[in-house]
């Protein structure tokens, strides 16, 4: 049985009188990629701020490799191998491609960094574009150059937030494939996704959640199945 | 949508640029140098003024051009500096350079304290707290009359000769200069851009915004705290409503701002060009001068954000890159 | 050694002067709630309202009050072709943008007022002398100035809450997404509301012109404890304008009274950063925005 890389407990987290999350508990299991799926407001964004730091939950705690995350600044997380990419894009928009990476390099020499920059820009081939200002790329370029942006420092858990949203098909192939050769690298993803089949086909488990906490959890042909995922999405 | 601008040749080739800068600095800075030999007494009081907005202008530009916090209140170390200098040496007969010195480590004290208090929320909240900073020191001042003399100020024992003066604020615009170069080529100051284009993702990536914040609101004021104090040994007589003038930081937002924020030549361009159309203005129509400042800042804001070096590099005049 | 009456007069004429901030603090709040726009001339907008009173009173003697009809309606019509001709163009901007261009804007109108109206100190001699209720004295200007802001306040909310515009107002600081897609014009929604938020504080200037004295560079401490109130209610609370304008005038009241007179404007400052420290939001404030 796969260990747990990453373990969600009783987290609870409320905005005025509307609790985001309400006891949400849940298991990341190393080397999987894990879909994170449900309705509007179920709290999946939510879930992932907490887990980076961009938050502090209520109640409850984050246990990552055995370190509590809960109550941790977001770099001192980033430091201990958490990754994110972000609903809308985040990208340093005056700096170039080749800045972009080397802002998150973090130990090395600059040399070593560059080195590692440059073949991150080669992963996803945006070499050429390297000098070019960040706010000047497309669309589908940025998303691919804050993908590379995340493994500068080598995260073993990666969380993405929504990466299929607004690409084309022809990306969305290049950005899976990116992920699949993660996670034979041996990381650990973890993906909010509404696109069914992105999850249905790249997600080794799948975790549905439902105001605020976990409803169901399975392999994806099990979940894709189960009444209770429709009726939460469509039933009330 | 993006084409790779590598095919566009820019005017100014990077090389030549480099080549180019680097012998125009050297030979404006041997011109500098030496002009207390030749220059009068008049050029050498417009350089000394110069010099401390270069200095004022190059560290302000640390926290509000790299890392995008606007520090409304910057005088106050200014102004800090020039009271702390003015009262080691009236009253504790502490030899001048120490006195300096000491003026640029009580204004780093001052950022210290305020950074840890302001800095942890985000850059508008940052911009209100500083906005009071200058006047909250003034009224200080005022109130502790009995040792700041209040209202009638410090008077010092007037510097009867200018090369001091000349050299000194020469030497501290120079640290000045050098400390916005070694910030701008460090990982430290990627790691401040960072922050101002992004300060979510910047943490998201490692990156400790808040002590750099702190750092670098540190590092904008020593220099700031130093000039004072020379400025106060200079004019030899210092009172809160001109040492902490409003105007002194509108003067280096907008000077900085307009050579091109988050660059190292930029606030000396800025400094250099607008401080002489100031001084052919000033004299003439003080009210009017003022309200020029307010309408270049508003022009600046609204058509070139980025500044005239800015507009250069967008414009392909230089290439990326050179003075950055 | 403080007789009671004293230190009571002394806190309720710091609630009067808190009342006025109030009404400062309410133009920032909307102006801000709706825009996202951190409007830092706010007390330059003031300090026109007051010279509009006192030149109103000075060459015609009008009496403040009255003139309310004019400060009010000028600073509207100025507050809205400003938003036209500048502010509008920083609005998607970052939000440093507004805030550089608002101190630009604030540094233009202060030295204009300088330099045709002098940096003399001014004040309306209206209302002068006191008020004597229950043994205990209270400025005569104050009590009506606070009653008019009030008054004013009570006005804006009730146009904001039945007023079509004001639900239009209401709506576009929700979300101006959905309020344009509810085909509410957002341009003109915003050139209303700046013009608004500048009424309002020309009012207060109405109301600053017989209370205290006043000066060209005094819009800049009433821009800062404008701020100071709406960050210690919480930016895009009506009522937390009002607690904090009250808490300000207070505790400047309690201060001159415990401290020292010379502690004025500071107070507003130390205020300030202690509120940033312990409650960032303000009393009422949303989480984050």
């Amino acid at each position: 049985m796969t260990e747990s890389l990453l373990t969600v407990t009783d987290l609870v987290k409320r905005f005025g009188g509307v609790s985001a999350l309400d006891g949400c508990s849940l298991k990341v299991a190393r080397g999987n990629i894990t879909g994170l799926i449900g309705p509007n407001g179920s709290g999946k964004t939510t879930l992932f701020n907490l887990i980076c730091g961009l938050d502090t939950p209520d109640a409850g705690q984050i246990v990552f490799r055995g370190e509590r995350l809960d109550r941790r600044p977001p770099h001192a997380i980033a430091r201990l191998g958490v990754g994110r990419t972000f609903q809308l894009i985040q990208v340093f928009p005056e700096l170039t491609a080749l800045d972009n990476m080397m802002a998150a390099a973090r130990d090395g020499s600059w040399g070593q960094s560059r080195a590692r920059a440059l073949e991150l820009l080669a992963f996803v081939n945006l070499t050429q574009l390297r000098g070019e200002r960040a706010g000047n790329l497309s669309f589908g370029q940025q998303k691919l150059l804050e993908f590379a942006r995340m493994l500068m420092s080598d995260p073993g858990l990666l969380l993405l937030d929504e990466p299929a949203a607004g690409v084309n098909r022809v990306l969305l192939e290049r950005l899976l494939d990116h992920i699949q050769a993660l996670r034979e690298q041996g990381k650990t993803i973890v993906i909010v996704e509404h696109d069914m089949n992105v999850v249905m086909n790249l997600c080794d488990w799948v975790c549905v959640m439902d105001q605020g906490r976990l409803l169901l959890e399975g392999p994806p042909e099990v979940v894709r199945e189960d009444p209770r995922v429709i009726e939460a999405y469509f039933g009330r | 949508m993006a084409q790779a601008s590598s095919d566009a040749v820019p005017r100014l080739e990077r090389r030549d640029a480099r080549a180019f800068m680097a012998a125009g600095g050297a030979f404006a800075t041997l011109f500098l140098l030496a002009l207390p030999t030749f220059g009068t007494a008049y050029t050498q009081n417009v350089l000394i003024q110069m010099f401390t907005f270069v200095a004022l202008a190059s560290s302000w530009n640390i926290i509000s051009g790299f890392t995008g916090y606007m520090s409304f209140g910057h005088v106050a170390f200014f102004g800090l500096g020039a009271y702390t200098y003015a009262l080691l040496v009236t009253r504790a007969a502490v030899a001048w350079p120490l006195a300096v010195l000491a003026g640029g480590v009580l204004a780093t004290a001052l950022a210290a304290a305020i950074g840890l208090t302001c800095l942890r929320l985000r850059g508008h909240y940052f911009a209100i707290a500083t906005l009071g900073l200058g006047e909250a020191l003034r009224i200080a001042v005022l109130g502790w009359d009995d040792v700041t003399g209040g209202g009638n100020g410090i008077l010092l024992t007037p510097v009867k000769e200018l090369v001091s003066s000349y050299y000194g604020m020469a030497l501290v615009a120079a640290l000045a200069i050098g400390l916005s170069w070694a910030v701008a080529r460090s990982r430290f100051g990627l790691s401040l851009l960072a922050i101002r284009e992004g300060e979510i993702a910047a943490g998201m990536l490692g990156i400790n915004t808040t002590a750099c914040k702190l750092w670098a609101f540190m590092l904008s004021a020593v220099v700031p705290g130093m000039a004072g104090a020379l400025h106060g040994r200079f004019i030899g007589f210092i009172e809160p409503a001109s040492i902490f003038a409003v105007l002194i930081t509108v003067q280096m937002a907008v000077f900085a701002l307009f050579g091109g924020r988050g660059t190292v030549s930029g606030p000396i361009l800025g400094t250099c060009l607008l401080f002489l159309f100031q001084e052919q203005v000033w004299a003439r129509f003080p009210y009017l001068h003022l309200f020029i400042f307010g309408l270049v800042l508003v022009l600046i804001v609204l058509l070139m954000p980025k500044g005239l070096l800015g507009l250069l590099e967008d414009r392909g005049w230089i290439a990326k890159g050179v003075v950055r | 050694m403080l007789s009671w009456e004293y230190v009571a007069q002394v806190v309720v004429s710091g609630l009067l002067a808190g009342g006025v901030y109030a009404l400062l603090a309410m133009g920032l709040t909307l102006i801000f709630g709706v825009m996202r726009v951190i409007n830092v001339a706010h007390g330059e907008f003031v300090i026109i309202g007051a010279y509009v009173t006192y030149w109103a009173f000075a060459l015609a003697g009008l009496s403040p009050l009255v003139s309310l009809v004019l400060s009010i309606p000028i600073l509207f019509v100025f507050g809205m072709v400003l938003q036209r001709v500048v502010i509008k163009r920083v609005i998607g901007a970052p939000q440093l943008s507004s805030l550089l261009v608002a101190f630009g804007v604030s540094i233009m109108i202060v030295n204009v007022a300088l330099y045709v109206w002098t940096g003399e100190y001014r004040s309306i001699p209206y209302l002068e002398g006191s008020l004597r209720v229950g043994g205990l004295a209270f400025s005569r200007a104050r009590v009506v100035g606070v009653v008019m802001a009030l008054l004013i306040a009570a006005a804006f909310f009730a146009f904001l809450k039945w007023g079509r515009l004001g639900k239009a107002i209401r709506a576009t600081a929700q979300s101006r997404e959905v309020a344009a897609a509810c085909g509410i014009n957002v341009g003109r929604v915003y050139t209303v509301t700046f013009g608004l938020g500048a009424a309002l504080a020309g009012a207060a200037g109405t109301l600053v012109s017989f209370m205290f004295s006043f000066y060209p560079e005094a819009g800049l401490v009433y821009t800062f404890k404008s701020f100071a109130v709406v960050i210690l209610g919480g930016m895009g609370s009506y009522v937390g304008a009002l607690a904090g304008g009250l808490i300000l005038g207070l505790a400047e009241g309690l201060s001159q009274l415990f401290l020292s007179s010379k502690v004025g404007d500071g107070v507003a400052y130390v205020l300030l950063v202690l509120i940033l420290l312990l409650r960032p939001q303000g009393l009422f404030g949303g989480p984050g925005e």
